[in-house]
């Protein structure tokens, strides 16, 4: 579904994405997973062109965005191809972004009125629908600031999933959250999985991505460093940094003298 | 304030107002043809013009009726501060001007003037128990004139003597009363009738210590109006109207019965607020006029300027920027002169109202597309991207996500702005327009109740800043369960 090809993404002097190359298999739970600073959240943001990148490329299904220098092409080519790609990708902020002078229904239908043109009653009961599969049926009439932070991020989820992407990409999710909510979100997106979305997470909380993932990219150094299934990644890390990572897991986890 | 005012107008005048003989058609001609004859007055300056409202009295005002009858046309006077009547008389505002003005070298070498049509030399006024008994004690004193006037300049020539400027002569007269100077120069048939009827707590002392005349100006190039308002300025004299007319303002009767107040000024006179009150109505109406039209107007050009100042392109942002940096940097009130006196060169001849509005509107909106810029900016940049991630364009999300939170944001410092353009409105009298402040200047002078009058033309504007402080309470009120994020 995904293919991304030696990606480089600086900033001035500073190379944040470092060729960066790694496939997402469609319909899957992918986690990009990685310790702060090391590019995930920067790369997540080129997957939907909300950043460009200077140099490699990107295919989302026949989508392709080749790295070049800002302004390279024209403005109409840039708008006509970030429509594309978001056409394709979805994306739940790390802070949510919520609209705070809409209520949770009109977040969800904004979009599909005002760039799909649907009509008011249609895109309505697409926003109730996407507001009931995250468990929000009720909550329709609320605003932002009247709901928790868990629930503002799934109302965050279903205004994404309103536009039908083929791709969700999540920033963090767990990040902004209660520590006693991070299972609910796993939850959530595990019960998404009948809408065979291909999900993109970023994360750095290794149980959480224990918890969800089907595929597993570990990210450092602005590259990808090793990538499989959950069980190859977690059980039998092939690459040492990834070894490095999930031991300084463990011992946080597991104090020394308490087996 | 008013040597400033000064400058501005010499500043504007100098920029290249035309004068008369640019004109295609003759100013006779021009009057005949309209059956209308348009009188500058600076109507504070009693006897000669005074003003309630729209209704104006005093010899110069009789003079004018007289010399319009004579001519077969109607007069039409209009107030406007003496600082602003020369100019307008320049740019054609004006087809004469007749304001007690005297004529001197100086200003024949840029105007007009008729034959004189009465002898006025100055006098000095002072307090009743003041020792100063003439022209001649004023050394080492502080004497308070009328600005840009004769005594102005005369008192100028004298060593030793401190001048005190004023934009009208009861201004200058009050603070004689409050002790805050020594004497006033003026005309001496002003100070007479003043010291006469309304402070009455002053007396005017010394013989006239100049030799002047008044009269009637005209700008240069009207030459054939001139010849035509001195015939007719003869056949009133010789008709005796001229000496009725003379008597009824300067005469014994006239400071004995023709009284502005009638009784001697007490402190505060309610009973002036109930003579007046219609006349307040006609300011309070013309102030809310325009402040209201330069908001309503205001608002949207100031949304589009904020609007091309945040977008990216630099080909809109950077004139947009320009305006608001222009507009913010020079005074409303040389704005104000430089539309209604300067525009009239390219061929824009405004009437005062529109230019006043048109001048409050362009200013009020660069301060209005501060405050809206300020109030996109606040907005987290989250929400941009958000929208735009859900593949709205950037107008889209500015229309549907951006500016919705912004209005909210900007409610209490755009009633700032509304509040203080209504205020700022006053300025616009300096072309001629008699809205509140110049209401409360004109009945000020007339009735001498300055603890009065200006005490009921704060509580006017109060209560006009309450409709707009109680629509944006309004507002406020209405969001506030969603501003909180």
């Amino acid at each position: 579904m995904i293919e991304v090809t030696d990606v480089v993404k600086r900033y001035g002097a500073t190379t944040v994405l470092n060729r960066a190359s790694f496939r997402i298999a469609e319909a899957q739970l992918t986690t990009i997973l990685g310790p702060s600073g090391c590019g995930k959240s920067t790369m997540l943001r080129c997957l939907n062109r909300l950043e460009r990148f200077d140099d490699g490329a990107i295919t989302i299904g026949d989508v392709q965005v080749a790295g070049g220098a800002a302004g390279a092409g024209s403005r109409a080519d840039e708008d006509d191809l970030v429509q594309r790609v978001r056409e394709k990708v979805g994306i739940v902020f790390q802070a949510f972004n919520l609209f705070p002078h809409l209520t949770a229904l009109g977040n969800v239908i904004e979009a599909p009125m005002t760039v799909k043109h649907m009509p008011r009653a249609q895109a309505e009961e697409v926003g109730r629908h996407y507001l009931s599969r995250v468990g929000l049926a009720g909550k329709e009439s609320h605003y932002p600031a009247q709901l928790s932070g868990g629930q503002q991020q799934r109302v965050s989820i279903a205004r994404a999933l309103a536009m039908e992407p083929a791709v969700v990409l999540f920033d963090e999710p767990t990040s902004a959250l209660d520590p006693r909510l991070v299972r609910d979100v796993a939850k959530l997106l595990r019960a998404l999985d009948d809408l065979k979305k291909t999900l993109v997470v970023v994360s750095h909380d290794l149980d959480f991505a224990r918890a969800i993932s089907d595929q597993v990219i570990y990210f450092e150094g602005g590259r990808a460093v090793e990538a499989g299934t959950a069980a190859q990644v977690f059980e039998q890390p092939s690459h040492a940094e990834t070894k490095a990572f999930l031991d300084s897991f463990n011992e946080g986890a597991n104090p020394v003298g308490a087996r | 304030m008013t040597a400033f005012l000064r400058i501005l107008v010499f500043a504007v005048v100098a920029t290249g107002v035309p004068t008369g003989d640019a004109a295609a058609q003759s100013a006779l001609d021009r009057v005949r043809q309209t059956g209308v004859m348009r009188v500058g007055i600076d109507a504070t300056y009693p006897p000669f013009g005074m003003a309630e409202g729209g209704e104006f009295s005093g010899f110069d005002v009789d003079i004018a009726r007289a010399i319009a009858r004579e001519l077969k046309v109607r007069a039409e006077l209009v107030n406007a501060s003496f600082d602003g009547v020369f100019p307008a008389l320049q740019n054609g505002s004006f087809d004469v001007v007749i304001s007690a003005v005297t004529i001197t070298p100086e200003r024949q070498q840029t105007l007009l003037f008729s034959e004189p049509y009465i002898d006025a030399g100055q006098g000095i006024a002072v307090r009743q128990d003041s020792t100063i008994t003439g022209v001649d004690g004023l050394s080492g004193r502080t004497v308070g004139v009328q600005i840009n006037t004769t005594a102005q300049f005369a008192m100028e020539q004298r060593a030793g003597v401190t001048i005190q400027k004023y934009n009208t002569i009861d201004l200058a007269l009050l603070d004689l009363r409050n002790g805050r100077i020594d004497a006033v120069a003026s005309d001496a048939p002003v100070l007479r009738y003043m010291t006469t009827l309304t402070f009455q707590d002053l007396k005017s002392v010394g013989s006239d210590y100049t030799d002047e005349q008044f009269g009637i100006v005209l700008a240069k190039g009207s030459d054939d109006l001139r010849r035509a308002v001195n015939a007719a300025l003869w056949r009133v004299q010789d008709s005796g109207e001229y000496a009725r007319l003379y008597a009824r303002w300067f005469g014994e009767a006239a400071t004995a019965s023709a009284g502005a107040g009638g009784a001697a000024p007490s402190a505060i006179d309610l009973g002036v607020i109930a003579r007046t009150w219609p006349i307040f109505i006609r300011g309070v109406g013309l102030t809310a006029l325009m402040a209201v039209t330069s908001l309503v107007l205001g608002l949207p050009l100031g949304l589009a300027l904020a609007l091309a100042r945040v977008q990216p392109q630099k080909a809109v942002s950077v004139p947009a920027a320009a305006y608001v940096e222009f507009m913010r940097g020079t005074p409303l009130l040389v704005q104000i002169l430089f539309i209604y006196f300067v525009l009239p060169v390219a061929g824009v001849n405004l009437p005062a109202i529109f230019s006043g509005i048109l001048a409050l509107t362009m200013n009020a909106a660069a301060y209005i597309c501060e405050i809206i810029r300020a109030g996109i900016l606040s907005i987290d940049a989250g929400q941009m991207e958000a929208a735009r991630s859900l593949r709205m364009t950037y107008w889209q999300a500015m229309r549907r996500i951006i500016l919705p939170q912004t209005f909210r944001r900007v409610v209490p410092p755009l009633t700032n702005e509304g509040i203080a353009l209504l205020k700022d409105s006053s300025l616009v009298s300096v072309i001629g327009l008699t809205e509140l402040a110049r209401t409360g200047q004109e009945l000020a002078s007339r009735y001498a109740a300055p603890l009065t009058i200006w005490p009921f033309v704060a509580l006017l504007y109060l209560l006009l800043t309450v409709p707009l402080t109680r629509m944006a309470q309004y507002l406020e009120d209405r969001w506030r369960p969603v501003t909180r994020s």
